[in-house]
Formats: C-alpha cells, sequence, structure tokens
C-alpha cells in the first residue's frame, strides 16, 4: 500500500478570500467519485453520525473548491480534501466543548447515529476511544499517513505522535478484545 | 506482559495491511504482544474502512456543491467589483461633512440671516413665493440627496 502523503498543500485552508473555482465540474465530479466513499468512511468512523459525516464531506469538498487549491494529481487533493476534513472535525469538536481544550471522549450530541457505531464490532470499540485517536488510528492505518502528516493534519507536535499512537492503539485493542476479537482470529 | 514500542512495528504493519507475511516476521508477530496488538488493529481498521466504503447510503449529490462554489465565487467577484464605488461613496459623503463643518459658522450666519427674513405667517396667495425661498430650496435640496446617498450607501452593503 502507498502511504498517503498528508503533506500540508500549497495553499492554506484558511485562506480562501479572492480565490475562484478553478477546476472544472466533471474534473470535480471525477475527484469526487474517487475520494467521497473514502473520505465519508473516515469522517463517519471519526464523528460517528452518519448525518453529520454527509455534511462536513460536502463542506470539505466546498472549501476545496473555493480555496482555488489545485492538486498536481487526485492524490494531491486527497490529502488537501483529508487536512480540510481534520480541520472540519476539530472545529465541530471544539464548538461542543468550547469550555475545554480536550476533545471529548464521546460524541453525545443528539443527532449521534448508534446504528454506525454498532454496525460492526470495530465501530463500537472505535466509538469508545477518543476522537483525536479514532483520527489519528484511522489517518496512521488505513490512509498510512506518517507521523508528520498525522501531526500536520491534527494540529500536534510530530514527536508525540509516536506515544499517542501507541497508547491509541492499546485502547483500540483493549476494546476490540473485550469484543471478542484475537490477533490470531485477524491475521491472515 | 507489558507492550512496549517494537522495532519491526512498520514491517509488520506492511504485512498486516497487504496480508504478505515473511515467515520471520510471522514468528515474531506471535512472540510480540505489540506487534499481535498492532496486527489486530491493522486488520481490524482495514475491513472496516473497506465495509464502510460499501455502505448502502447514497453519497451527498456532488452538483449542488459545485452550485454553491460557483456562487460563492461569483459573490466574492460581485463584492470586489463593487468595493470600489463603495468607498468612493463613502469618501464623497465625508467630503461634505468636512466642508460643511469647515463653513459651518458663515453658513449658520447665513441661515440666521435667512430665518430671520422668512415669514411664517404667510397667506395663502403670497406662498409660492415663499417656497422659492433660498432656505427652503436649499433645505429641500440637502435632504433629498441625503437622503439618496445614504439609501445609496445602503443598498450597496446589503449587495
Amino acid at each position: 500500500m502507498i502511504p498517503m502523503a498528508l503533506t500540508l498543500p500549497r495553499t492554506q485552508t484558511t485562506d480562501l478570500a479572492g480565490r475562484a473555482v478553478t477546476m472544472d465540474e466533471a474534473a470535480f465530479r471525477h475527484l469526487y467519485d474517487r475520494t467521497a466513499r473514502p473520505l465519508r468512511a473516515f469522517l463517519m468512523r471519526s464523528c460517528g453520525d452518519l448525518a453529520l459525516a454527509d455534511d462536513l464531506l460536502q463542506e470539505a469538498y466546498l472549501r476545496m473548491l473555493r480555496s482555488g487549491f489545485e492538486g498536481e494529481d487526485d492524490d494531491h487533493c486527497k490529502n488537501y480534501l483529508y487536512r480540510i476534513a481534520t480541520n472540519l472535525l476539530r472545529d465541530h469538536f471544539r464548538r461542543k466543548r468550547p469550555e475545554s481544550a480536550e476533545v471529548p471522549e464521546r460524541d453525545e450530541s443528539p443527532g449521534h447515529d448508534e446504528a454506525v457505531h454498532l454496525q460492526s464490532d470495530v465501530g463500537g470499540a472505535m466509538a469508545e476511544l477518543a476522537p483525536r485517536d479514532r483520527q489519528m488510528l484511522w489517518l496512521a492505518y488505513v490512509e498510512g499517513a506518517s507521523h508528520q502528516e498525522i501531526a500536520k493534519a491534527l494540529g500536534l507536535r510530530s514527536a508525540s505522535i509516536r506515544s499517542m499512537l501507541f497508547r491509541a492503539r492499546q485502547r483500540l485493542a483493549k476494546q476490540l478484545q473485550a469484543r471478542g476479537l484475537r490477533p490470531e482470529l485477524e491475521v491472515s | 506482559m507489558t507492550a512496549k514500542p517494537c522495532s519491526h512495528e512498520e514491517a509488520v504493519t506492511a504485512a498486516a495491511r497487504s496480508g504478505d507475511w515473511s515467515p520471520e516476521l510471522k514468528a515474531h508477530r506471535d512472540g510480540c504482544l505489540t506487534c499481535a496488538e498492532l496486527t489486530l488493529v491493522v486488520a481490524a481498521l482495514a475491513a472496516d474502512a473497506e465495509e464502510l466504503a460499501a455502505i448502502d447510503v447514497p453519497l451527498p449529490d456532488p452538483a449542488p456543491i459545485w452550485l454553491r462554489a460557483k456562487l460563492a465565487t461569483r459573490e466574492r467577484q460581485y463584492e470586489r467589483a463593487t468595493r470600489a464605488i463603495v468607498w468612493v461613496q463613502r469618501a464623497a459623503v465625508a467630503v461634505a461633512l468636512a466642508v460643511g463643518l469647515a463653513f459651518a459658522p458663515g453658513l449658520w450666519a447665513l441661515v440666521s440671516g435667512a430665518f430671520s427674513a422668512v415669514s411664517f405667517n404667510v397667506s395663502a396667495p403670497d406662498l409660492p413665493r415663499a417656497a422659492g425661498s433660498p432656505l427652503v430650496v436649499l433645505v429641500v435640496s440637502m435632504l433629498v440627496l441625503g437622503g439618496l446617498a445614504l439609501w445609496e450607501l445602503t443598498a450597496a452593503q446589503e449587495n
């Protein structure tokens, strides 16, 4: 699997003023068809709510178009989208807990879609983790992002990712084992 | 047994994702708690990602996203195009106010003189003459022009 390069793109996500849509509609549709499902999976597992994931998905593409970002290829655009998506998730969790800098342990919003969490044992196990742990694990082991890329995407120090990832992994493994999943069962 | 970071983590991650295990790595994984946990997590997340990507819920239609982006671009272009006009209007109002203030003492003498000349006890036949008074023309003109300027400014801000 080729590691996904979540490098900071040349265009900052916040610098939207004065930029125009540079991509044509066909190219946008092509990019959307190729990237929307995995990005929605990431958002869904991170926020635990299908409706919210769809809202954030649309907002991520909208911001990308409005930024006038011109990726070198689909992967470059995909990286940019994931970065926007992690920023949107961070904003979402910050809005929910303005009094605390820490992300909440679980998404307890009224729109919280239990069906998404309970759909699989993995979903249930992930739901028990903090949103930041979920994003970190997903970026590292599904998208193949490096520690540096994860740090950039999540706004953390690169040096602390290794230990944070290690602890998050241990927590997830514990949750998976509590649901009856064992290493030997998962290994092909 | 306590799990500790292992130097084989990278190789184990790659093998767990590809399913391509060398006998040595497999033997290491079976004896290493960290790598066993890593294998479990990587395989579980890969299966979950596959399941979620194949979920039978249609994706949001990309057409409205595209339209919203185009509309937002047009709005920004319109705002940029009209920004200069709005600033010129504001500058004109500021200049008019500054001129008014600069000439206020002289104007006040003129206005008070004009007021003293106006008789409010005008009989009906004399009304047309009273309406032609320079003071009334000045006041009415300023009211109309001031109102128009304000309307222009607020209309530009609303757009």
